[in-house]
């Protein structure tokens, strides 16, 4: 039906964004625990290992790409609200569903269309580190760029849903 | 032709973001369709965008912003833990007899929840909700209360080992190696952001200084505006008194000076010490509460925080790039070196034009902004200091962030304030700080010994 259509798509993205982003969002602390043991190996047993500094770098980035459509959802990017702030929620959602439309779509899509064959070349030699001792995995960080544009743009779809519901509502009442 | 879709690509952008979609997708939204329309019009090549996968992933390899996570989960840690509220309410005892005295100790808890936190939206609304309430109870001025919880939350903007600086410093260090390769130097000077740490702290603690001396102008002028405490018959005393308060002190103390000692000791990257400062952060909870339902929320905050300020990164991104094809750094580089004051009109302008700008946006958002365009014209030019300029910069924006009407601390102080303080309280009250930073900025400008000094002396 109509009605629940639009809600549907809505809470299946914010569910499958909230996942990937809680998940990610442990990375937090394992970038603080590994950077930790980094350091005391370096100054207590002058140990260092590219392998882990390495996987640090790569929490890190995974942690902000995967964490972003997630913070979207629980409007953590910041706006400038000077009117904002105290304008109506239907002003709002047509704010929201216009931006989503006119600004995060096409962002999303032109960085998916700029970064697949960028991601693709690294696949397509399964590029490593250039340190020998490093993680053999950078196509797998490279991948992240378009990971991060899709679960935006599927963000951006929950957002212009949810800025329908709230515009359909208000016409009815 | 270009130029002139340069400047309306700007003027696009401010007009865009006062609608209040996020500013990272604003910025790179508008910037995109400037591209289109140059490639359509022929000015430039939207092949140019091609550069984007490889700049994020700059980004996403740069050593020196994983400090920034780190920062983050040690603010939002303590923040979680009340290590705060313990501080605040001890030093409020120590100090209380005298007049002012609570004024006092809140500018020095709060510089040091500052300094630990460095962001300064968490600092305000702890101080706010804790530290307000307290001073009114008390008796204090309305005006007085709320200028200097505003005043001294906003240190956190400048206060090593802030966010801002981390950012300033990597955006700056960019700048100033382009600077010197285009002046035919190819083995250029770096810019380090301990430098910038380093060049911090003296105009930092000025500012405490200067708060200090202005609270206590007014509670020798104006008693009833600040006054002594009540003694607290309940309250612990003698040596007993005396232990709480080492209790609550020594342990943020040791971690402040930990992660500040081994920046600028040289000993640690700031990303080093940010690990040990976590860590720190996690001990120092753990002796106070369970630590083990924190983690999951102090995660959290930390993830949203920091994929907010990486994506506004992002954002900037697309529009230096667009910027930049359409020639607009060319542009304003021969707009600066050509304004009348020569160096001093640049960077007065550059610095006008960021204050204004701090009026609606974040200072995350100015400096990757700004910096990219003006950054290397600047530190082209003879006599300036990267260091000096970093911090003109920093607290520039700081002042800018509690600047009424539209100062974001006075917002987020706004939003916890008790009922009983107006909005025109906050204002009246900020006003004597904000002249207190205006006069630290003009010394600072005729001064810049003061910001280049200890990084020499540590580091060369």
């Amino acid at each position: 039906m109509a009605k629940g259509s639009l809600e549907t798509v809505a809470d299946r993205i914010d569910r499958l964004n909230a996942a990937i982003g809680r998940g990610a969002a442990w990375l937090a602390l394992v970038i603080v625990v590994l950077q930790f043991a980094l350091v005391v190996a370096r100054y207590v047993f002058s140990l260092g290992s590219i392998w882990l500094s390495e996987t640090v770098i790569y929490a890190h980035a995974a942690l902000f790409l995967l964490a972003a459509a997630w913070t979207l959802q629980l409007g953590g990017h910041v706006r400038v609200d000077i009117f904002y702030a105290d304008a109506k929620p239907r002003t709002k959602a047509w704010i929201d569903l216009i931006g989503a439309l006119v600004l995060l779509f096409p962002v999303m899509l032109t960085l998916l269309w700029l970064s697949w064959p960028y991601a693709a070349r690294s696949w397509a030699v399964l590029e490593r580190s250039q340190e020998a001792s490093g993680l053999p995995l950078v196509f797998v960080l490279k991948t992240l760029i378009p990971v991060f544009a899709v679960l935006m743009a599927l963000q951006g779809m929950a957002q212009a849903a949810r800025a329908v519901l709230v515009l359909r509502k208000r016409r009815r009442g | 032709m270009a130029e002139t879709l340069a400047i309306l690509m700007v003027v696009a952008v401010i007009a865009a973001l006062m609608a209040g979609y996020p500013v990272a997708l604003t910025l790179a939204g508008v910037s995109l369709a400037f591209a289109f329309i140059g490639d359509l019009t022929g000015v430039m090549s939207f092949a140019i965008l091609g550069a984007l996968p490889q700049r994020i992933f700059g980004v996403m390899t740069n050593g020196t912003l994983l400090a920034i996570p780190m920062f983050i989960f040690m603010g939002v840690m303590l923040e979680r833990s009340r290590v705060a509220e313990d501080l605040l309410e001890n030093m409020g005892r120590l100090f209380g007899k005298l007049r002012g005295g609570l004024a006092f100790s809140v500018v020095i808890v709060g510089t040091l929840l500052a300094a630990a936190k460095g962001v300064v939206g968490a600092t305000t609304v702890t101080m706010g909700l804790i530290v307000l309430p307290a001073m009114l109870r008390h008796g204090y001025d309305k005006r007085l209360a709320a200028g200097t919880v505003a005043a001294t939350a906003t240190l956190a903007q400048i206060f090593p080992p802030a966010t801002v600086l981390i950012l300033l410093g990597d955006q700056l260090s960019n700048a100033y190696q382009s600077a010197q390769l285009s002046q035919g130097k190819f083995a250029p000077d770096a810019l380090n952001v301990s430098d910038l740490f380093a060049g911090a702290l003296l105009p930092a603690f000025s500012l405490v200084a200067l708060y200090l001396v202005y609270v206590g102008a007014v509670a020798w002028l104006w008693p009833k505006a600040a006054p002594a405490l009540r003694r607290d018959p309940k309250g612990p005393r003698g040596a007993k008194f005396a232990r709480k308060l080492a209790e609550s002190l020594v342990a943020p103390l040791v971690l402040i000076l930990a992660v500040l000692g081994s920046i600028l000791g040289g000993i640690a990257t700031p990303t080093e010490a940010a690990s040990i400062g976590a860590v720190g952060a996690i001990l120092l909870a753990a002796r106070k509460t369970a630590i083990a339902p924190l983690l999951r929320p102090v995660a959290d905050k930390t993830a949203q925080i920091t994929a907010m300020i990486f994506v506004i990164l992002i954002g900037a991104t697309f529009f230096s790039l667009v910027f930049r094809a359409l020639g607009g750094d060319l542009m304003v580089e021969r707009a600066l070196t050509n304004l009348p004051g020569g160096t001093t009109g640049a960077i007065l302008t550059v610095m006008l034009a960021m204050f204004l700008l701090g009026f609606v946006m974040d200072a995350f958002e100015i400096i990757f902004v700004v910096v990219p365009i003006v950054g290397a014209a600047l530190l082209k030019m003879p006599g300036v200091d990267p260091v000096w300029l970093g911090i003109l910069m920093a607290m520039n924006l700081q002042t800018s962030y509690m600047h009424p009407p539209l100062g974001p601390t006075l917002f987020f102080l706004r939003g916890v304030a008790p009922k009983a303080i107006k909005t025109s309280d906050i204002y009246w009250g900020v006003i004597p700080f904000v002249a207190i930073q205006i006069v630290a900025l003009i010394v600072l400008w005729f001064v810049p010994a003061l910001a280049t000094w200890l990084p020499h002396a540590l580091y060369r």
